[in-house]
This record gives structure tokens, sequence and C-alpha cells, in this order.
């Protein structure tokens, strides 16, 4: 029994302080809540009333995450609760870039490929480029920013008939930046690419200052990430392509509701994985997909490359020669896929035939609720708040008040530990109603003790001995503290299932920390009482506070 | 507290042969006869009077919500000059009405002067160009007007989930306490804590504090602690109701014995989890100045200090006269013991010694046919015999 109450004791300090010094030698902090950090928290939800299918929003989930990690956010929270899905961007300023990131429609577009696609990063030889970029500098140097889009589309378009609308109204052409880039390695004349490079800045300042000053966000490869718009043509990026790959696509001649949502990822006889799906019948599915099929296969100027794209909020996530002029009612699609790519289109096709669209709910710019200062100020009293607790409980409880010390230094630093690993490894944040939750464990943690130890005085007072007393204490207590902290676990579980935003937050905080006070409890404060009551000295009794009871001599 | 503890003093010590303390003293050890049930009203009068307070200025006043629950748009413009007019000027002009705009003029955290204005839900597109006027017209980027917008449908969903979260919680809490407890115990918990949160949200609302996301977990802190609070005084309840069940002892008696046995714990409780909140009040916010902390703080002691008063003062008197309702308690309502009795009974705890002071009482009572008949009854001496023994033993 002794054994095994000691074993208790030294097991929870050793997980306890070990966590803490772990986390202090890894220099391990909790990140810091939107609330306390300020940034920018975006909500959307399905537009009420239509119909999606649920893997298509689970993939705008996951078409978010992808966007706003190629962006490098610091501690970004992405949440799907429900239908409703909520991105927190701390430290995020600038809103309009943060409500275009996460704008994605789930929509797929089937667009025609109008020029081969370009590798990024190796030199580009061939001269079809070069002429291209040729033409790019000789237009940024000597006509407007407006110009440049015109010209570098039309260039590599190869085609001047191409509607492009010169600057596209909200938001810089990114185009502009793509062809900068790619012509970038080709160095005709260091001068023209040092203008060409001050054209695409000029760019994004004039357009900029039009509307509103935002630069769009680049990606992995400094290119700008794209708002898909199905009807200008593009310069987009394929999905997972490495090196990262680039064609240029002109306007979307159909949406991937012309797919019924049966597309699966199978074997093609000879030709290795594919993805197989039908089309919908009739003017809204076969017809347009037979319509581009063979302006594709003969390759006219809309298509002139035989090619068709599948694309997903700017990214294209397929891009296939076309083999036949017409398609009767399936379409196969093969190529270089692996199993895992085959999945992942047939996914997209299928959310794509019957797309979500996201509707903003909320976009709130965050100012931290407690700014530095504030934060400092409220961890200073709140420690100072502790410390006139411990010193009440010593002056009150005497030699068991230290118990309660030590007890809450455990409890502390279990708690602490938690928080920091969460943080790291599952990107919890410390926020405002977290710290709300702390604050208030402390007296509820206190007050485990507290029950405990008037329990055994009521027992020593009855005229039990320090180590019977402890015992039947401990387990009288141990009743009472489990229905409290129960109550407390089923209002944090509920809460936490049920709602959203900082309620959830605050909800977890509690249910952790009542979970931490049971454990401490049981483990720490169980053995070190019962032990504490073994010794000789605890036998004189004043040492806890409590009085031998005073008629037993008189009697 | 004091003064309360104060009735029973001058009656004799011989009685209980007990060494008399100060008041403070048999706090300390436990030893208080306070007869809380005898003075229910008093406490349950003061938390109606308080609660018809809190429900006049939550329905005449009304609660000043924030965004978050009502939906709309929200600019900041930090600038030294833009002065109201032209705040809603720039409204007029970009096709909204200025009028009926909120406008604001307030200092920022930082120290600066902001403009706040505030309209009803826009469609993204008016809320960037809104941003863009009022940036054009302050003379800075857009990027510093700080917009915030919320869909009156977004705000009505938190709402709503909120809402569902709580009853979800009641109905399961109600269903644990009614298992492990009692369903009296439930149903007076749930009362209590209704009238801790009505009490805390009621002090938003005379003061016109905003009621934002952060203070709604502030709400839920309270209604988490008045139910843990409850809860332990109401174990105690339930040890000491099993405990007599053998004697004929009025519903009285046994809350106020477990009230007197579990003063101290609520005291020390509410203390150790008051002192923290009470040093960010103090010292966090008034001394180191981080203003913002202080509706936080303040929202969370009025909860505090409530939960602790209700377990007491609200939930445990509705228990009993819950519980008097009952077969068993019903003859004995009336004649609960105080004073000196009482005392006896926390300190000693059997009821045998009250045997005597009891009868006196008894005797007059048509309705008591078992008491003053037999001796003594055998679980009396069980219940009794055992602990003076033992002490004379040791002595």
């Amino acid at each position: 029994m002794r054994q095994r109450l000691l074993l208790s004791l030294i097991g929870i300090m050793l997980l306890a302080y070990g966590g803490l010094i772990a986390t202090l030698v890894t220099n391990t902090k909790p990140s810091l809540g939107l609330d306390l950090q300020g940034g920018i928290s975006v909500v959307q939800q399905p537009k009420p009333g239509t119909n999606y299918s649920s893997s298509s929003l689970d993939l705008a989930v996951e078409k978010i995450r992808e966007r706003v990690d190629s962006l490098g956010v610091a501690e970004p929270e992405i949440l799907r609760q429900g239908d409703t899905i909520v991105v927190n961007l701390p430290g995020v300023k600038n809103q309009q870039q943060a409500v275009e990131l996460v704008q994605v429609t789930g929509q797929v577009y089937l667009r025609p490929v109008v020029s081969g696609c370009q590798v990024l990063n190796t030199t580009p030889t061939t001269s079809t480029i070069a002429g291209a970029t040729t033409t790019t500098i000789a237009g940024a140097t000597t006509t407007t920013a407006a110009a440049v889009t015109t010209t570098s589309q039309g260039a590599s378009v190869g085609s001047p008939s191409t509607t492009v609308k010169p600057g596209p109204s909200r938001r810089p052409s990114p185009s502009n930046g793509t062809t900068t880039t790619t012509a970038a390695p080709t160095t005709t004349t260091p001068g023209a690419t040092t203008t060409s490079t001050g054209a695409g800045a000029t760019t994004t300042t004039v357009s900029g200052a039009a509307t509103s000053s935002t630069a769009p966000p680049l990606d992995a490869n400094g290119v700008p990430i794209q708002q898909s718009d199905p009807k200008t043509s593009q310069i987009l990026p394929v999905h997972g392509s490495n090196p990262p790959q680039y064609c240029p696509v002109g306007p979307a001649q159909g949406t991937g509701e012309v797919f019924s949502d049966n597309a699966t990822a199978t074997i093609i006889p000879g030709k290795g994985w594919g993805v197989v799906v039908d089309l919908r019948s009739g003017a809204k599915g076969e017809d347009v997909w037979n319509t581009l099929a063979t302006q594709c296969f003969n390759a006219e100027t809309t298509c002139p490359t035989k090619q068709i794209a599948i694309e997903l909020d700017g990214s294209l996530q397929s891009v296939a020669t076309v083999e036949t002029p017409t398609f009767n009612g399936s379409v196969q699609i093969s190529g270089s896929f692996s199993q895992s790519d085959a999945k992942n289109l047939a996914r997209v096709i299928n959310s794509g035939s019957l797309p979500v669209q996201l509707e903003l709910q909320s976009v709130s710019n965050v100012s931290p609720s407690l700014g530095k200062d504030s934060l400092r100020a409220a961890w200073i009293s709140g420690l100072i708040g502790v410390g006139l607790v411990l010193l009440f409980m010593i002056l009150y409880y005497r030699i068991l008040g230290f118990i309660v010390v030590v007890g809450i230094t455990v409890s502390g630093a279990l708690l602490w530990s938690i928080i920091c690993w969460l943080s790291r490894t599952s990107g919890l944040a410390l926020s405002l109603a977290g710290i709300a939750g702390i604050i208030v464990s402390v007296g509820v943690t206190v007050d485990s003790y507290v029950v405990f130890f008037e329990r055994l005085k009521d027992e020593v007072r009855s005229g039990k001995t320090m180590r019977n007393s402890a015992q039947r204490g401990f387990t009288a207590a141990w009743r009472t503290i489990v229905i409290a902290d129960l109550v407390s676990l089923i209002g944090a579980l509920v809460l936490w299932y049920l709602t959203v935003g900082a309620v959830r937050g605050f909800a977890f905080f509690l249910g952790l920390s009542t979970a931490c006070d049971l454990v401490v409890a049981y483990f720490f404060t169980r053995p070190a009482v019962l032990l504490l009551a073994r010794t000789q000295w605890m036998e004189r009794q004043k040492v806890m506070g409590i009085e031998a009871v005073p008629h037993g001599g008189a009697a | 507290m004091s003064d309360t503890i104060v009735p029973a003093e001058h009656e004799i010590d011989e009685a209980t042969g007990f060494e008399r303390r100060g008041p403070l003293g048999r706090l300390y050890h436990g030893e208080t006869s306070i007869d809380f049930y005898g003075k229910r009203w008093i406490g349950l009068g003061i938390s109606a009077l308080l609660l018809l307070v809190s429900i006049g200025a939550i329905v005449g006043r009304g609660l000043n919500l924030s965004l978050d629950f009502k939906g709309g748009v929200v600019w900041e413009v930090p600038s030294p000059t833009l002065t109201e007019d032209q705040a809603r000027q720039v409204l007029d002009d970009s096709g909204l009405k200025g009028a009926d705009a909120k406008v604001q003029i307030r200092t920022s955290s930082r120290g600066g002067r902001v403009v706040q204005v505030q309209v009803t839900a826009q469609p993204d597109a008016i809320r960037v160009k809104v941003q863009d006027a009022f940036a054009k017209k302050a003379g800075i980027t857009s990027e510093d007007v700080a917009t915030t917008s919320v869909s009156s449908t977004w705000g009505r969903s938190i709402t709503q989930k909120a809402i569902r979260a709580l009853i979800v919680f009641l109905v399961l809490v109600a269903m644990f306490i009614a298992w492990r407890l009692e369903w009296r115990m439930a149903l007076a918990a749930i009362l209590a804590m209704l009238h801790d949160v009505l009490l805390s949200v009621g002090v938003y609302a005379v003061f016109g504090f905003e009621v934002t996301p952060a203070t709604v977990v502030a709400f839920l802190t309270i209604l988490g602690f008045s139910l843990y609070d409850t809860i332990v005084v109401f174990d105690k309840v339930q040890e000491n109701q099993k405990r007599y069940a053998a004697h004929r002892m009025p519903y009285a008696d046994i809350l106020n014995v477990s009230m007197n046995q579990v003063l101290m714990r609520s005291l020390n409780t509410s203390l150790a989890a008051v002192l923290p909140v009470l040093s960010l009040l103090i010292i966090g916010s008034g001394i180191m100045g981080a203003v913002t902390l202080r509706e936080f703080a303040l929202a969370l002691l009025v909860g505090l200090l409530t939960g602790s008063y209700s377990s007491i003062f609200v939930a445990s008197p509705l228990v009993a006269m819950a519980k008097e309702r009952e077969p068993k308690y019903k003859p004995l309502v009336g004649r609960h013991a105080t004073g000196v009795e009482l005392e006896r009974l926390v300190l000693g705890g059997a009821p045998a010694g009250r045997r005597d002071a009891g009868r006196t009482r008894v005797a007059d009572d048509s309705i008591e046919p078992l008491a003053p008949s037999g001796p003594v009854s055998p679980s009396d001496v069980l219940t009794h015999e055992p602990r003076p023994r033992k002490k004379k033993r040791r002595a």
C-alpha cells in the first residue's frame, strides 16, 4: 500500500515537472488565439436552400487549407463545424486579401487549353516562349500597364482575337506576373528584364489604386494565386505538378455539372489508372461536353492544343487531350495517373457535379482584445491571485496547506505542458476564453483540497486517528469531487460539440482543467495526504489547524 | 458574516459540554449553528428582489448586443479629424442611409481617435466600397480602415447554437444529478443556476456593458461554477439525509446541519475562486491599467459571488421546501432545532442528544407516536454509542 502510494506520488510529480521542464527546454509556448493576437476571421456557409454534395464541402475546406498554407500564415485555424467553415488568420491585417484567399467556389470548370503548358524554373529554350517574352518586354517599356496585359495575353495565346478585358476591374490580372516570371530566365537584355519586373510592379499599384491597394497573395513559386475567372483567358497552375507547370486556358465552356456524380478511379485496360464518369444527358450535360470536345478534337482556334483542362478554384486538376469528337454517355480520362491522382480527380469531378456555393457569413477584423501589455498584466495579476489563495490555504490548513501549494504547482505544470503540447501538435490556440477557464479552474482545483481537508477535520474531530481519518476522509471527499467534476465535464463536452468559436475554446479549457483536477486529486493529493498522515509527527494534530477533540479529556 | 453567527451564543455552554469560542473561532472549528432554514425567507427575498431588478433591466433597457449577435457591418476609421456628419455623408454618397447608422467616436486601445460606424448587414461589395470611401475621406489607405461584417443569419445561427447547447446541457445535467442525487435536488440546482445567470446578465443590462462572445463565455463559466458549488453542498445534504434516515428528523434539521457542516468549505472555496478574479480586477485592471480586463473580470466576480451565495441561500431552501412535501417529512414540518440543539447536532452528529430537548416540544403533539414511547430505540444506541466509548478508552 505504502509503496503504491509512493509510486503514484512520484509518478505524477515526475510526469508534471518532466513535462514542464521539457516545454521550457524546447521553449514551446502556446500560440495565441485570434482574440489575443488580432487578425482576421472569415466565416462561410453554404448558401441556404442550395443542393451540394458533402464531399464538395470537404474539398472546399481542403482547398482553403491548401491556399492558406501556401500563403505562409503562422498558426492559421481552419475549422469545419457542421456546414460552417471558420477560417482564423492570426496576424493577418489585409482583409481583402484574406477574403479572396478563402473564397473558394467548389465550382469545377471545363476550359480549353489555348497554348502549350510551361514549366517554371527551367530555362525555357523554345522559340515561342522567347518570342512571347520579347513582346511583353517591348510592350511594358513603351505602353501603360493595362496595355501590357493585352499584349502579353495576345502574345502567349497566339490569337489576337481572344477577348481579354484590359485590366480586369477588381483585381490586378495575375497573368502579368506569370508572364514576367517566365520571362525572367531568358535575359534577352538585362535592362529589359529589369523593366519588365518594374512593369509588373507598376501594374499592381496602378490597378490597386483604382480599387483597393491589395497585392494578390503569392503561391509557393512566387506566382500570384488567382481567383478563378471563368470568363477570361488565364494562365493557371497544374495541381500537384512537379516541377510546377502553368497552362494558358481559355474561357470556361462548361462546368463540372455536365458530369453525374459517379466518377470512379479504376484501372483502364492498357492505360493504367484513370477515371470513368457518366455524362448527364441532355442540353446541360452531354451537349455542353460534346460541343467543347468537338472544338478541341478539330483543333479549332478556341482550342488549338486539343486539350481540355478541368479546373477547380484556380488550379488545373487535369489537362487531357481529346481523342474523339463526340462522346456518348460516358467519359474516360487516362494518362500518367497514379492511383491517388486518379482517386483525387474522381473526387474533384464528383464534388464539381454538385458544387457547394459558399456564402460569406462574417468577416471580422479582430483587434486584440488584450494587447501584449494587458496580457502580461493578466498573467501577473492572476499569479498574484493564486499566490494569495495559497497563502490563505497555508494560514488556514497549516501543514496541509503546503500540500495544496505543491499540488497547485503539479496541476499547473501538467496543464501548461498539455496546452503547449497540443498547441504544437494540433494547433490549439490560447484564447481569452481559455484564460477565463484556467482562472476559474483555480477555484475548482482548490475546492477539491478544501472538500477533502474539511472532511479530514470532521473525521479527526470525531475522534479517529489521523491515519484512519485520512483514508475515510478521502473516500467521502472523492465521491463529492467526482460528482461535481463530472457535471463540469458534461458541460464542457456538450458545449464543445454544439457551439462554435469562443465558447468552444472555453469548453475545451474547462474540460481539460477539470480532468487535470481529477487526476491530480487521485494521484497526487490522495497519496500525499495518506503518507503524511502515517507519520508520527502528524498525530500532533495542531499541525493541520485542527485541535484534538476539545471535550475528549473533560468527559 | 459574523453577525449571523451571534444568535446562538448566550445559550448554555454546559448543555453541549463544549468550550465556548468566539464567533470566528467557531466558524474556524466548524462549530457554527446558524438556522439557515429558519432564515430562508431573507435569502429568498433578497434574491427575488435582485431578480426583479435584473429582469426589469433586461426587459426595460435590453442588452447591448455586439455585432456578432445582430449581424451588420462596422467600419473603424482611425482619423483625428473625421466628424460624425462627414461619416454619415460618406454613407449617403455610397447609397446607404447615413441617418440610420450608429456612429460612435471613441479612443482606440492604442490611444488614437477612432470613428466607428455601424449599419445593418450589407453585401460584401458595399462593405468594400464604403471602406474605400472612408479611407479616401480620412486620407488614409483602405487597409487602415478596419471593417467587420457579420451576416444576420450568422448571428442568429450562433445564438441558436448556443441556446440549443444550453438546453441539451441542462437536460443532461438534470438527469445526471437526478441519478446521482435526487430529482428535487436537480430541480433546485438548476433553478439556482438560472438565478445566478440571470443576475449576472442583469448586471450587464443595468450597466449597459456590451455583450460579446467573450461575455457569453463568462456567463457559461458562472453557470458551470454555480452548478459545481451547489452539487458539493447537496452531496453533503444527501449524506446527512441517509445518515439520519432512521430518525424522525425534520428535513429542516438535516438541512441546517449540512449547511453548518459545509459552511467553512463554501467560504474557503468561494474565497479561493474569487481571489484570482479580484486580483485581476484590482491589480490587473486597476493598478496595471489593463482596462479590457475589467468587464470580463467584473462579470466573473459577480457570477462567482452569486454562485456561492445561491447554493446556500437559494438552492438549499428550495430543496428543503421541495422535500418537505414528501410523506416522510411532511408531518415533521414546523419544528426544527435551533440554537444549542442545532449546535449539538452539527457537532455530535447523532440526533440522540436531541431526544431530551425534543421531548418537551413533542409532548403536546399527538401525531408523534414513536419518539416518546420506548426508552431508547436500538438505532439511537448504534449511532450514538461507539464514539464516547472510544474516547474514554483513550483518555
